[in-house]
């Protein structure tokens, strides 16, 4: 009893035995329960195991789908970017492009995913273009935002220091600017991906007849939930996959310079762009 | 050598309700292998006069003329705090600045490197070194342009006493080394006297109040006779405008 005790008091053995029990528990449950719809957590482990043997009664194997949702989200981020950079230099560098376009990014901002997601859906028809659109307009505002901040954030001691210096105009955004947006690029990128991820599967469920989105409505429209919280799952793990080693990875690797303990790209702290709203907030709904 | 030709300089900043004078229409000239320091109390205008020389602002009116013969002269400045890239390794930081890239650049950046004694920081990131080496790299990085002129602004105010006395020896070493003309900032008085052959005072308001040599023998120990009359009567000048009070 003592050694359980001294267990639970590691950290990383109370998350463990934590998700056993939440595992083990709703195992014991759902067979009481007076319903078929809801699945047991080995009927889903069985159900993702085969979907991962690519033996499934659904038209594209777990692989194809993602694949295709990632080749969208791909798309559909390098857009927001290449939208989202030059707007968020504007609003960083000129107060009057600010003022213009401060109301459009809190609307952007506000907008639910699920919107983009119905109105490209109704704009584009089924295809490529709904998703890919929905996550261009789903990431873009917290990309113009993101770099709106980090342009007023360039250490104005470090200009100064190179324009004292006389170093060439290049050389500053090259080895001033650029490294010292890194942090909000990193920002803007993380926060665009989980709102744009999220509205990704709403167009794919309304839009599309293919993707990791359209496969969840397949298992809803064959009432088969272990479908369902199967592909959650692999959302969710793919998502902890991104999360934890690609940008865990790049980030340790941008941040190299900084002290061991902080090389993780800081938590995002860009708030409304007239600063009396609190930090946006990713993956609205 | 490099000469400073001041004339007339004002700066004045204006804000929505007020217009403050930094520097109230000063003059003066600095040439040759000279040390000069400017003192005067917080807000006097000292560091706003070195971002005019530097070009990092402009003057409200008058003229300022750096030269080296007929040409522009070449500046270093060494500021407050280090102002390293964070992102760049020592080494990088010097390269940084430099007007050229290539082998002779790294091997000048290098060289000046092991004068302030960091030559083995080279491949490290400013992040891991102390405050004091950090400025020790700000002073390289001047030195390894190979300037004219050399600005210093308050360099040691944010280190401890005696790193800065340390930093104190080795600036005045690299000065006599390389035959340099330097415009040095600083509050504190003590430092004017022990590193220059030339003080300039301003007064609250940026007016230049005295203009006058320090002629004592270096090396100059701050704790000698010589140096604490230099001091003390530096002080009186002080007191007698008011400026301490000011």
């Amino acid at each position: 009893m003592r050694r359980v005790h001294d267990l639970l008091r590691h950290p990383r053995a109370a998350r463990v035995l934590s998700w056993v029990g939440f595992v083990a528990s709703w195992q014991l449950v759902v067979p009481l329960l007076p319903t078929e719809l809801v699945p047991t957590p080995s009927e889903v482990a069985v159900f993702m195991w085969n979907e991962l043997r690519m033996e499934t009664v659904a038209p594209h194997t777990v692989y194809e789908s993602f694949s295709l949702s990632f080749q969208r989200l791909g798309v559909g981020l390098f857009l927001a970017f290449a939208i989202g950079v030059p707007l968020g230099l504007l609003m960083g560098l000129r107060r009057r492009a600010e003022w213009f376009l401060h109301d459009f990014v809190v609307v952007g901002l506000a907008m639910p995913s699920l919107v983009w997601a119905l109105v490209t859906g109704m704009w584009f028809g089924f295809g490529d273009l709904a998703p890919v659109m929905t996550v261009t307009l789903a990431a873009v505002t917290f990309v113009v935002i993101n770099v709106a901040e980090g342009v007023r954030n360039v250490p104005k001691d470090l200009l100064d220091m190179s324009g004292a210096y006389g170093v060439s105009r290049y050389a500053t955004i090259r080895h001033v600017i650029f490294p010292s947006l890194m942090p909000f690029f990193f920002a803007a990128l993380r926060y665009g991906l989980a709102n744009a991820w999220k509205g990704l599967v709403l167009a794919e469920v309304w839009a599309s007849t293919e993707g990791a989105g359209w496969v969840i409505k397949f298992w809803y429209d064959a009432h088969r939930s272990q479908g369902i919280v199967g592909y959650a799952l692999f959302f969710i793990i793919v998502a902890i996959f991104i999360e934890r080693i690609v940008f865990g990875r790049l980030s340790g690797w941008v941040f190299r310079w900084r002290p061991s303990d902080s090389r993780q790209a800081p938590e995002p702290t860009v708030a409304d762009p007239d600063k009396s709203a609190p930090a946006a907030v990713p993956g609205r709904q | 050598m490099a000469t400073i030709k001041v004339t007339d300089l004002r700066k004045e900043f204006v804000t929505d309700t007020s217009t403050v004078v930094a520097i109230e229409d000063i003059s003066f000239e600095v040439g040759g292998h000279e040390f000069v320091s400017v003192v005067g109390p917080s807000g006097c205008g000292k560091s706003t006069l070195l971002n005019i020389l530097s070009g990092i602002e402009s003057p409200s009116r008058g003229t300022v003329d750096i030269t080296e013969g007929d040409r522009k002269a070449k500046l270093g400045y060494v500021f407050q705090s280090a102002r390293l890239l964070p992102w760049r390794s020592v080494l990088d930081n010097l390269l940084f600045v430099q007007p050229t890239s290539g082998p002779q650049a790294r091997e000048r950046c290098a060289r000046y490197l092991d004068m302030v004694q960091l030559g083995h920081t080279a491949k490290q990131y400013p992040g891991q070194l102390s405050g004091g080496m950090q400025q020790r790299v700000g002073i390289a990085r001047a030195f390894s342009i190979e300037p004219d002129l050399l600005l210093m602004d308050e360099p040691f105010s944010h280190l401890d006493a005696i790193t800065a006395r340390t930093l104190r020896r080795e600036l005045h070493t690299l000065w006599q080394e390389t035959g340099k003309t330097v415009l040095f900032v600083t509050h504190d008085v003590s430092e004017a006297v022990e590193l220059s052959t030339r003080i300039l005072m301003l007064a609250k308001g940026g007016r230049l109040v005295t203009d006058m040599p320090v002629e004592l023998p270096f090396p100059r120990d701050p704790a000698s006779d010589e140096v604490a009359l230099a001091r003390a009567d530096l002080l009186r000048r002080f007191e007698s405008l008011d400026l301490l009070a000011a």
